[in-house]
């Protein structure tokens, strides 16, 4: 792909951004609820307080103001200061970032590495008992309550063999200086080996929670189209041609048939980003899609603006890494 | 690493690497939420003062009875109706070494109270909890005097709900510094924030020791101290019952057989400070009847909730003021339970095939609302209940005086304080914010109204009890209960005991 054609790509981030952002901004402020009226709870307050705490928040404007503040605002970077926490959201967002993406790459890693392999089996051996065990896996897999297959977890690892921790992404005297703020990989830098087993076993049941549902559709997906391929004529010829049979599975069928597993697994990284917040609260793993929710729910408008902008890009950017490598997996392909 | 199983010592062994040394005595916290800030002036949040409140003291405190009690002050006096003296201890250090004088007294108080005082043009959210404070002053070396704008006999209640900073610390981090560093005069010290995980904190060697009349005076039994936040109820029953922490909160009613019956913790409860109650919107043409609100109450078997729902972890009210709240009337009449007295009264009511209402919850209480629509259905009140947001519903129910929609209203107040000023005038003052029913008894306006800066306390009680017993027999509002916070404790945890203000304070416990 040229270097114009990537240009070209990014540049055409800027209008979807912007289309988000007066989506966003206006969902948010169309919605029912007052930030003001929340935060004062079961309190008493004068009117005199009430208007002061809404100017204060910069509330007291009207919402066209406020519009064209946020987005003069956003395109500086700053997307103003979260209700509650009293600081530059950006801020806020920046130290729950590499939790979520922590979380959600090993989760990812998890389920490639399990679903290729079944799925591929599974494609092989059709029919066979290991086939309808994955099927009906997957089934499974797809259809547990991220919430309840979670607490089975705990109540299994945690609470009974004790082998786990409940909650959290380290233990409290495992304390890691930040290199890169992903910690699996800061504690492994820093030469703590400890730590890296503390923060590994910490991670390895929110992640398999988290990985489930793709693992099952990943799985399926790389049967299909493993199958499909299969039956190929180019998989029948080298295989008339007398080319041993791991040579044409591997050489051959599974490289075309990854390509619709890769394109589905990009995407669905984006609903693992987002998607998270249910096995971040049930693990109290300390993310960002847990922020979130707790956000809309007090509406903190400037947290839940730029959040979902940041989901917005993310998104894209998946997208757009999807499509590259498809072309590198399918030179047919072009961009 | 806090457990190691064998698996993770194998794996140890095998990379060669050390286990850590043996960490310090640590007590660990199962907290529902993680501090908004650890700035004591910028924030308007329960659970953010619980954590920062073991950081930081108060000028005043509560004991585990609800008395106020001073902390950093040595004693304090009422010199007039708008006037209150606090003199300060002397030898209390910040955790930075720095002593603690009036002056940060005085300028704590200011910054709560004065507008733009956060700087950036920013007013403390929580300067509506101090009322009506209009100066503070340094006026004999130690001795802070505040001075109000008009009598408020609450100002005592509404002071160990805020903590004492040091001026110079704010002067040099500003507030931005504050909202992430700590520098207080309580009995633990920051050690690390990892936000949204743990808050982790040291003991304070040089604490002066807390209130004297709380014992025992001194520094705190425990070197370390970590609230960890784990909001899912489940989770954190599982990490109490894992040994992970040791002490949760909001431990559901439904967990309470399962941590009794095993052999790392237990239960414990203490009486809230939330009134739970249900609104009827006195300006619909159904509840405008007293007859009609008469027929709920008696439809409504509040003794077989508590037992089968909340499993016996509530009392029941007949009025809006808690069990334990000033100027509580306790002979108020009850509307007993009788479902024929209902339909009798519905039928005087001209209702005689019954009535068809919604009500409206929270989901967190649709459990309990769904329960009582079931018996005030067989009553012959066919009730559904519709779970809508919190926001929404703040919206739709709290109008102050706008017009309101809808029949009823299942809700609840909380009020830390026990003080009825918190509860009472907001629910009951025509017009107030949480007057969900839209409820207007001008006699009933006026007692509060004159309860407000009434300085004899008995004088005071009476004009409550008086108010209580008017509003009971209007029944605006059916009262319902006030459940009990539940907490589930290690077995190795001593000396902490729940407090009703729902506030977590470590500095008195210990583990063996």
């Amino acid at each position: 792909m040229s270097m114009a054609r990537l240009v070209e790509r990014l540049l055409q981030l800027v209008p979807v951004l912007l289309g988000v952002s007066v989506i966003v901004f206006v969902m948010i402020t169309l919605t029912p609820g007052d930030p003001v009226e929340i935060m004062i709870g079961d309190q008493v307050v004068t009117p005199e307080q009430e208007a002061q705490m809404r100017r204060d928040l910069g509330l007291d404007r009207p919402v066209h103001e406020r519009f064209f503040v946020f987005i003069g605002n956003a395109v500086q970077g700053d997307f103003g200061e979260s209700f509650y926490h009293r600081r530059p959201v950006i801020d806020v967002i920046a130290e729950r970032l590499p939790a979520t993406i922590e979380l959600s790459l090993v989760a990812l890693l998890i389920a490639l590495a399990t679903a290729i392999p079944l799925g591929v089996l599974a494609a092989i051996r059709r029919n066979s008992i290991l086939d309808r065990l994955a099927t009906v896996g997957s089934l499974l897999g797809v259809s547990l309550p991220g919430f309840w297959f979670g607490i089975l977890l705990i109540m299994l690892f945690a609470v009974h063999l004790q082998i786990l921790p409940v909650s959290g992404r380290i233990g409290y005297s495992s304390e890691i200086d930040p290199i890169t703020h992903f910690l699996l990989i800061d504690t492994l830098l820093r030469g703590r080996p400890d730590a890296f087993l503390d923060a590994l076993s910490h991670i390895i049941m929110p992640a398999i929670t988290l990985g489930l549902p793709m693992t099952a559709i990943l799985m399926r997906v790389t049967r299909t189209s493993m199958l499909e391929v299969m039956r190929q004529d180019y998989v029948t010829f080298a295989e008339a041609k007398g080319l041993p049979r791991r040579r044409v599975l591997f050489r051959h069928a599974l490289k075309n048939a990854l390509i619709p597993t890769v394109s589905v697994a990009a995407i669905e990284t984006g609903s693992l980003l987002g998607g998270n917040m249910i096995v971040e609260t049930v693990f109290g793993w300390p993310g960002l899609g847990r922020l979130v929710v707790e956000s809309i729910f007090v509406r903190n408008y400037p947290l839940v603006q730029a959040a979902v902008l940041f989901y917005a890009v993310t998104y894209v950017m998946l997208n757009f890494l999807a499509d590259i490598l498809y072309t590198v997996l399918n030179p047919r392909v072009k961009l | 690493m806090k457990r190691t199983s064998l698996l993770l010592s194998a794996a140890l062994l095998a990379v060669g690497a050390t286990p850590p040394a043996a960490i310090a005595q640590e007590l660990v916290v199962g907290f529902t939420q993680d501090a908004n800030t650890l700035d004591p002036g910028n924030h308007r949040n329960r659970e953010t003062e619980t954590i920062i409140r073991n950081m930081y003291d108060g000028i005043l405190t509560r004991d585990s009875s609800m008395n106020i009690l001073p902390e950093i002050a040595e004693s304090y006096n009422q010199v007039s109706p708008t006037v209150y003296d606090f003199r300060i201890k002397d030898g209390i250090t910040f955790h930075d070494g720095s002593a603690l004088t009036a002056e940060d007294v005085r300028f704590t108080l200011d910054r709560l109270t004065r507008e733009g005082a956060l700087g950036n043009d920013q007013t403390s959210p929580r300067q509506s909890l101090l009322g009506p404070v209009s100066g503070v002053e340094v006026v004999d070396g130690n001795t802070v005097r505040v001075t109000l704008s008009e009598p408020w006999p609450l100002l005592p209640a509404m002071l160990p709900f805020n903590e004492v900073v040091s001026k110079s610390f704010v002067e040099s981090v500003g507030t931005e510094g504050m909202a992430t560093q700590v520098n207080g005069a309580g009995p633990f010290k920051l050690v690390d924030w990892r936000k949204g995980d743990s808050i982790i904190m040291e003991r304070f060697d040089d604490y002066y020791g807390g209130a004297a009349g709380i014992e025992p005076v001194g520094p705190a039994c425990v070197e370390r101290v970590i609230f960890k936040v784990i909001p899912e109820s489940a989770s954190r029953v599982a990490a109490l019952l894992a040994g992970d922490v040791h002490i949760i909160n909001e431990l559901p009613a439904f967990a309470v057989e399962q941590v009794e019956a095993s052999d790392t913790a237990t239960v414990m409860t203490v009486n809230g400070t939330r009134s739970f109650f249900i609104a009827m919107n006195l300006e619909g043409d159904v509840f405008d009847d007293p007859k009609v609100r008469q027929a709920v109450a008696h439809a409504i078997d509040k003794d077989l909730i508590i037992d089968k729902i909340l499993g016996g972890n509530a009392a029941a009210i007949s009025g809006i003021l808690s069990p334990d709240a000033f100027g509580k009337n306790t002979d108020l009449p009850a509307y007993e339970y009788d479902p024929e007295k209902s339909r009798a009264l519905l039928a005087e009511a001209g209702y005689p095939d019954g009535i068809e209402i919604t009500m409206d919850t929270t989901g967190a209480y649709k459990d309990t609302a769904e329960a009582v629509a079931s018996l005030m259905t067989r009553a012959g009140i066919t009730t559904k209940v519709a779970v809508g947001e919190a926001a929404l519903l703040t919206e739709k129910w709290r109008t102050e005086g706008g017009e309101k929609s809808g029949d009823m209203y299942f809700t609840s107040w909380g009020n830390g304080s026990l003080d009825p000023q918190g509860i009472f005038v907001p629910t009951h003052v025509t017009d107030a914010r949480g007057n969900s029913a839209g409820y207007a008894n001008p006699e009933v306006d006026s007692l509060l109204d004159a309860a407000s800066t009434e300085v004899d306390r008995e004088k005071r009680a009476g004009m409550y009890q008086e108010a209580e017993a008017i509003a009971n027999a209007d029944l605006p509002y059916i009262y319902l209960w006030v459940p009990q916070d539940i907490y589930g404790v290690s077995r190795r945890l001593s000396g902490w005991s729940p407090s009703p203000d729902s506030r977590i304070n470590l500095h008195d416990a210990c583990l063996d």
